[in-house]
C-alpha cells in the first residue's frame, strides 16, 4: 500500500494531544525496551529516537485495542492480530492511565460514535436535530444505524 | 534515512473492515505520491473508499488490499483545472512542503459536489468541532431539563437520588458493572488472555459513555432519564456483543476473520 510519507512526517510536528519520552517495545519476539518520544495526534501515534526530528514509526489507531500489562505498562494491538503487541512503559501509574485513557478515545470512530450518541440524545431530548446547523444531517456516517456495522 | 514505519498491515485492515466509509466512488487520480504514473492525463480510474480522515483507493471495488492511503490532515480541497479537457476534477493540497497535491476527477457533477464536501470535512479537527459543539449542547438541554424538572417535581420523590456531577462514580450499576477505566466494555478483561470468540465488538465499545464517565463527573446530572439512558446504550452494545460472541463460538474460523467481510 502506497502512502505519502511526507504527509505523515508533516502529521507528526503538529501539535499533540500527549507526549512523553516512554519506553517502548515492538510486537516481535525479542524485541528490546527503547526509550521513544511517543506522540499522539489525532489518531496516529508517532514515535522518535530521542534525539531526531523526523519519527521512526506511526501506528494508525483504529480499531486498536489498549490493555494495562502492569502498573505502569501497557499495550497497544489491533484487531486483526490481538496477539501482537506493540508495549509502553511510563514512569508511574499515574501517567499509564492518562495515555490509555487518551488512546482509547483517540480514534475516530470513537468521534463518530460520540458525536451519533449526542445527536440521539439531544434529539429525544429537544426534538431537534443539531446536526442540521452544519448541513451535515442526512450524511449516511452519522446515522444512528450507522452504529450497528 | 530509513523510510518511516506503519502499521500498514492493520491499516489495510481497517480499511477492509465493514466499520462505516463516510464516502465511496470512482474516481479518476493522476498523480500525487502513491497512484502510479498514468499515460498522458487520462487518469486512473480507482475505487476510493473515505473513512474518517483516510482516504484509501483500490483497483476495484473487489480489491483486497488498498493500492494507496492519503491522510486527509492538513489540507485544503478545491476545484482543479484538470490536465486535458477533464471535468469535474478537484485538488487535494496540503499546506506542508514537498507534499504535491492530489488531484483526482469524478463522473459527473453531483459526484464532484459530494467528493469535495465529504473530503473538505473529513479531518479529524473538524469531526471533533462538532462532537464537542454537540456535547455541550447536550449538557445545556440537561440542565434546563433538570431546573424544569426540579421546579415542578419537587414532591415526588425521584428513584434515583441527584448528585452533584462530582459524586459520579465509575463504578456505576446499571445492570452491568463496568471495567475499572469506566468504558462501557464491561465484559472487557484487562491484560490478560481473551477467549477467541469476542471478535469485534469489544474492539468498538469505546463508546461515548467513557466520554461522560472517564473525567470523573458527568456532563449529565446522574437522573432517571439519563440512567435509563445509558441501560439502552449498554444494552444495545451489550447485546451485539453477545451475538458476535456466539456466531464465533458455534462458527469454526479463527479469532475475528469473519468480522472483517461484510
Amino acid at each position: 500500500m502506497r502512502y505519502n510519507e511526507k504527509e505523515l512526517q508533516a502529521l507528526s510536528r503538529q501539535p499533540a494531544e500527549k507526549a512523553a519520552e516512554l519506553g517502548m517495545r515492538g510486537p516481535k519476539k525479542g524485541s528490546v525496551v527503547k526509550r521513544r518520544l511517543v506522540k499522539l495526534v489525532v489518531n496516529f501515534l508517532f514515535y522518535f529516537r530521542t534525539d531526531e526530528a523526523e519519527p521512526v514509526g506511526a501506528l494508525l489507531l483504529e480499531h486498536c485495542r489498549v490493555t494495562q500489562e502492569e502498573p505502569s505498562g501497557f499495550s497497544i494491538s489491533f484487531l486483526e492480530d490481538p496477539e501482537r503487541k506493540y508495549h509502553f512503559e511510563c514512569c508511574s501509574a499515574e501517567q499509564c492511565q492518562e495515555w490509555m485513557a487518551a488512546l482509547r478515545r483517540a480514534s475516530y470512530e470513537f468521534m463518530r460514535r460520540s458525536l451519533i450518541f449526542y445527536r440521539n440524545e439531544i434529539q429525544k431530548m429537544t426534538g431537534k436535530d443539531p446536526l442540521e446547523q452544519f448541513g451535515i444531517s442526512e450524511e449516511a456516517r452519522f446515522q444512528l444505524s450507522g452504529l450497528k456495522a | 534515512m530509513r523510510a518511516m514505519k506503519l502499521n500498514e498491515r492493520s491499516v489495510a485492515h481497517y480499511a477492509l473492515s465493514d466499520s462505516p466509509a463516510d464516502h465511496a466512488g470512482f474516481l479518476r487520480t493522476w498523480g500525487g505520491a502513491g497512484t502510479p504514473p498514468t499515460p498522458s492525463g487520462t487518469g486512473r480510474r480507482c475505487w476510493f473508499v473515505l473513512k474518517g480522515n483516510l482516504l484509501f483507493s483500490f483497483e476495484s471495488r473487489e480489491g483486497r488490499a488498498p493500492l494507496s492511503l492519503v491522510v486527509l490532515e492538513g489540507c485544503t480541497v478545491e476545484l482543479a483545472e484538470a490536465p486535458m479537457p477533464e471535468e469535474f476534477a478537484f485538488a487535494i493540497r496540503f499546506d506542508a512542503p514537498g507534499v504535491r497535491p492530489h488531484l483526482l476527477a469524478a463522473d459527473g457533477p453531483a459526484a464532484q459536489e459530494a467528493w469535495v464536501k465529504a473530503l473538505s470535512r473529513a479531518s479529524f479537527g473538524y469531526m471533533r468541532l462538532v462532537v464537542r459543539e454537540l456535547e455541550s449542547q447536550l449538557r445545556d438541554a440537561r440542565h434546563s431539563l433538570d431546573l424544569h424538572r426540579h421546579s415542578s417535581w419537587k414532591a415526588i420523590p425521584s428513584r434515583c437520588k441527584p448528585q452533584a456531577p462530582d459524586h459520579w462514580s465509575p463504578g456505576l450499576e446499571n445492570g452491568h458493572s463496568l471495567s475499572r477505566d469506566c468504558s462501557p466494555m464491561a465484559l472487557v478483561e484487562e491484560g490478560g488472555s481473551r477467549p477467541a470468540g469476542r471478535g469485534l465488538a469489544e474492539w468498538e465499545l469505546q463508546g461515548p459513555a467513557s466520554l461522560l464517565l472517564g473525567r470523573g463527573q458527568s456532563p449529565v446530572s446522574p437522573e432517571t432519564s439519563c440512567f435509563s439512558t445509558l441501560h439502552d446504550w449498554y444494552g444495545q452494545e451489550i447485546m451485539e456483543l453477545r451475538r458476535l460472541w456466539l456466531q464465533s463460538a458455534q462458527g469454526s474460523q479463527p479469532e475475528c476473520e469473519e468480522q472483517d467481510r461484510p
